[in-house]
């Protein structure tokens, strides 16, 4: 293994970043906590992105690991120990700097820092928590934190992290436990689950706090030394809780990568609802499998990394948090994956037509958000607006719903947008052709599409005099 | 039809709204015109000449019968780079005070929804600017960052800034308008008109800012994953015109 330490702060900012790229989440949201005096920094509960990489994907945070020396050789992973890369860590100084001064210039919302495992799990958690106490003592930084939970590590230590942080991740990778014998041979499940289970129930103990405290809802600033006098109880905790600051305030997250082991979408989508059913968390991240390693265990796939696939998954991860589905109801043991042609909303309602039309006047909330082409805010905006006339189409349109699809499946005033018929396959092969273009493109994007005669392209012209003069004729 | 023609400014559509109200010749017989727009045969042209009394009327009275949400949603739909925002104003505020504090709800509503569009496209540019607009360090460590909105934002995005660097002063520069929030820490900030030759001058002063840049594109870059590249998507997500002031777009000094 190659560790050069003397490197320049440019070249371990190039292989640093390069490596946590992997990971997807670069959200900073889930918290709002205005600035403070004496301070550096906000947050925004919607979080806020910087810019866009290459890739589409949004730069939030600075996505950085501490290092990228792991004594872990996970198959999958571009750090695993069998790979013959240039090895680097940061000092925490290195990351304080980046981060304070990439902040002040707006170029970032805050750190989200991950890291090899170096030497043992506690060594590499003891890290992290020496750079975010001098991150948020030293440099009063106040911006968000997103920070890996690593498995094995002291529950002291990631007890204390917790408090420094604002979001806590630990990453399932895979989704079922044979996945992860084969192609993590360093990890197991339990050894993943233990963290978010401590996390889970650290963020359940402070909100009993706060409700015995006669708080439903925590108070933006931060609370004060004199709190901890008038609790006495307080006393026990550590100076992070003294100074009142609040346990992983954004919720934790994981990854799962998409199309690495032979797992169904049905078997993806049911460990998501259970990971937010029994572990709160606040998101799951999917991630197309990027083949970065040569390893026979490693699946080829010859179309690049799944997109399509991982966005009907994402898709899917919307309607089970924001709508109201829950994963058996969208896939089944027979039917274990998405429909490539339609998202799984559209695929949902067309296996349930006997529930509609919907009539939009009168239907409550929990019935317009399953309509495809209505989303949570222009339900909201369809109840707000009914109140005081009936809709009609040109008004749903200008509230935001997405006729092109609403038009199938809802009424205004008992009557539908065009006279068609209530028939399963007329409706599939209207919607199909609205999905075909945006799905091709996920696939497919920034290339052109090879031209075949066969194709339709819907370039037919209208027949022109002169056409049917050469069909009698026989000139071209 | 009698034609109302006000000067750009908030205050001055404020006025000119209170005229045309107070003009009783009936909403249907009144219109609203930013000046410098073309002029129309057979109508007459009456000029609104500012009064910050009236203006304040205005403003008191959507406040109070209206609320604060309206009234902030009418100020950003002011903002707007649209000529025909005044009259837009107008024409909701009928429906406004007739219907009260719910009238935002109404989209259904033209007049309602014309208002509700644009400052829906004032408050997406101002997001947008919050998310995009990158600082760079001048001497004595200001930190100067320019825009280019087509909408008048500059006065919505500046109390993002303050809250979040209250140690830090910062000037906040609309290059299009040649206007400036200037920002002094712990002291709140002001906006400054820049199109002095003083201020040009210091606004065009070299940063030094090579290293953080350098830093910023290196990361720019290596966070990518080349097998996803998409750029359409990147375009989608952040327009062109955005980036001319954003460093990690810009072509390499090297």
């Amino acid at each position: 293994m190659l560790i050069q330490a003397d490197m320049g702060i440019q070249d371990k900012l190039r292989i640093l970043s390069d490596a946590a790229k992997y990971d997807v989440s670069c959200s900073s949201s889930g918290v709002a906590r205005k600035g403070k005096k004496g301070g550096l920094g906000n947050t925004l509960a919607a979080g806020i992105c910087h810019s866009f990489a290459a890739d589409g994907r949004c730069i939030s945070l600075l996505k950085i690991l501490y290092t990228n020396q792991c004594i872990f050789d996970c198959k999958y992973c571009i750090n695993r120990r069998s790979n013959d890369v240039v090895r680097t860590a940061f000092t925490p100084d290195e990351v304080c700097t980046l981060t304070v001064e990439f902040y002040r210039r707006n170029y970032i919302e805050g750190l989200f820092l991950s890291s090899g495992i170096l030497h043992s799990p506690d060594y590499t958690m003891n890290l992290i928590y020496q750079t975010l106490f001098q991150l948020r003592r030293r440099h009063h930084f106040n911006g968000y934190i997103h920070v890996k939970a690593i498995p094995g590590a002291d529950p002291g230590l990631v007890e204390q992290v917790g408090y420094l942080a604002d979001r806590m991740s630990v990453n399932l990778e895979l989704p079922t436990a044979d996945g992860l014998r084969v192609l993590a041979p360093g990890k197991t499940r339990e050894k993943i689950l233990k963290p978010m289970r401590q996390v889970q129930r650290g963020i359940a103990a402070q909100n009993l706090r706060w409700l015995e405290d006669g708080r439903r809802q925590r108070p933006a600033r931060e609370i004060g030394m004199a709190d901890s006098v008038n609790h006495p109880g307080r006393s026990l905790w550590n100076q992070d809780q003294a100074v009142g600051r609040t346990f992983v305030p954004a919720g934790q997250s994981t990854q799962m990568i998409v199309g690495a082991t032979p797992e169904s979408d049905y078997q993806m989508i049911q460990v998501a609802e259970a990971l937010y059913q029994k572990f709160d968390l606040k998101r799951v991240f999917y991630s197309a499998f990027v083949r970065v390693n040569e390893d026979s265990l490693l699946p080829v796939l010859p179309g690049g990394p799944p997109l399509l696939r991982e966005h009907r998954l994402y898709q899917a991860d919307w309607l089970l948090r924001f709508y109201g589905f829950e994963a058996k109801e969208l896939l089944s043991e027979k039917r274990p994956n998405f429909n490539v042609l339609l998202d799984p909303k559209c695929d949902w309602a067309l296996r349930h037509m006997e529930l509609f039309p919907v009539e939009v006047n009168q239907a409550d909330y929990g019935t317009l958000l399953r309509v495809p082409g209505i989303g949570v805010k222009s339900a909201r905006r369809i109840l707000a607006a009914r109140r005081s006339s009936a809709l009609d189409f040109p008004a749903l349109k200008k509230l935001g719903v997405v006729l092109k699809r609403a038009m199938y499946f809802i009424t205004c005033s008992g009557r539908m947008m065009y006279s068609m018929p209530m028939n399963e396959n007329f409706i599939t092969s209207q919607l199909v052709g609205v999905e075909h273009k945006k799905a091709w493109d996920i696939e497919n994007h920034d290339s052109y599409r090879q031209l075949s005669l066969f194709d339709d392209y819907h370039m037919t012209a209208a027949v022109s005099g002169e056409d049917s003069m050469s069909v009698v004729t026989g000139s071209l | 039809m009698t034609i109302f023609v006000c000067k750009e400014s908030v205050d001055d559509i404020f006025c000119g709204i209170y005229d045309a109200w107070m003009s009783r010749l009936g909403h249907k017989n009144v219109r609203l015109e930013l000046t410098g727009g073309d002029s129309e045969l057979f109508c007459e042209y009456r000029e609104v000449v500012g009064d910050p009394q009236k203006a304040g009327k205005v403003a008191d009275s959507i406040r109070k019968k209206l609320g604060e949400t309206v009234y902030e949603t009418v100020y950003e739909a002011l903002l707007s780079w649209e000529r025909g925002r005044a009259d837009i104003v107008y024409r909701f505020l009928i429906h406004a005070f007739a219907v009260g504090p719910g009238i935002l709800d109404r989209l259904q509503i033209p007049a309602v929804y014309e208002l509700f569009r644009l400052a829906r496209y004032v408050s997406r540019e101002r997001h947008h600017y919050v998310e995009f607009v990158h600082f760079a360090e001048m001497e004595g460590g200001i930190l100067i960052g320019k825009i280019e909105p087509k909408n008048d934002v500059v006065t919505l995005v500046a109390p993002h800034f303050s809250d979040r660097m209250p140690e830090e002063n910062w000037i906040l520069y609309d290059c299009r308008r040649k206007k400036a929030v200037v920002c002094q820490a712990g002291r709140g900030w002001v906006v400054v008109f820049a199109d002095s030759q003083e201020w040009q001058a210091r606004l065009e002063q070299a940063t030094d800012e090579r290293q953080f840049t350098r830093l910023w594109k290196t990361f720019h870059k290596s966070v990518a994953i080349e097998a996803r590249t998409n750029y359409r998507c990147q375009r989608n997500m952040l327009p062109l015109r955005f980036r001319p002031m954003m460093v990690e777009f810009s072509p390499d000094s090297q």
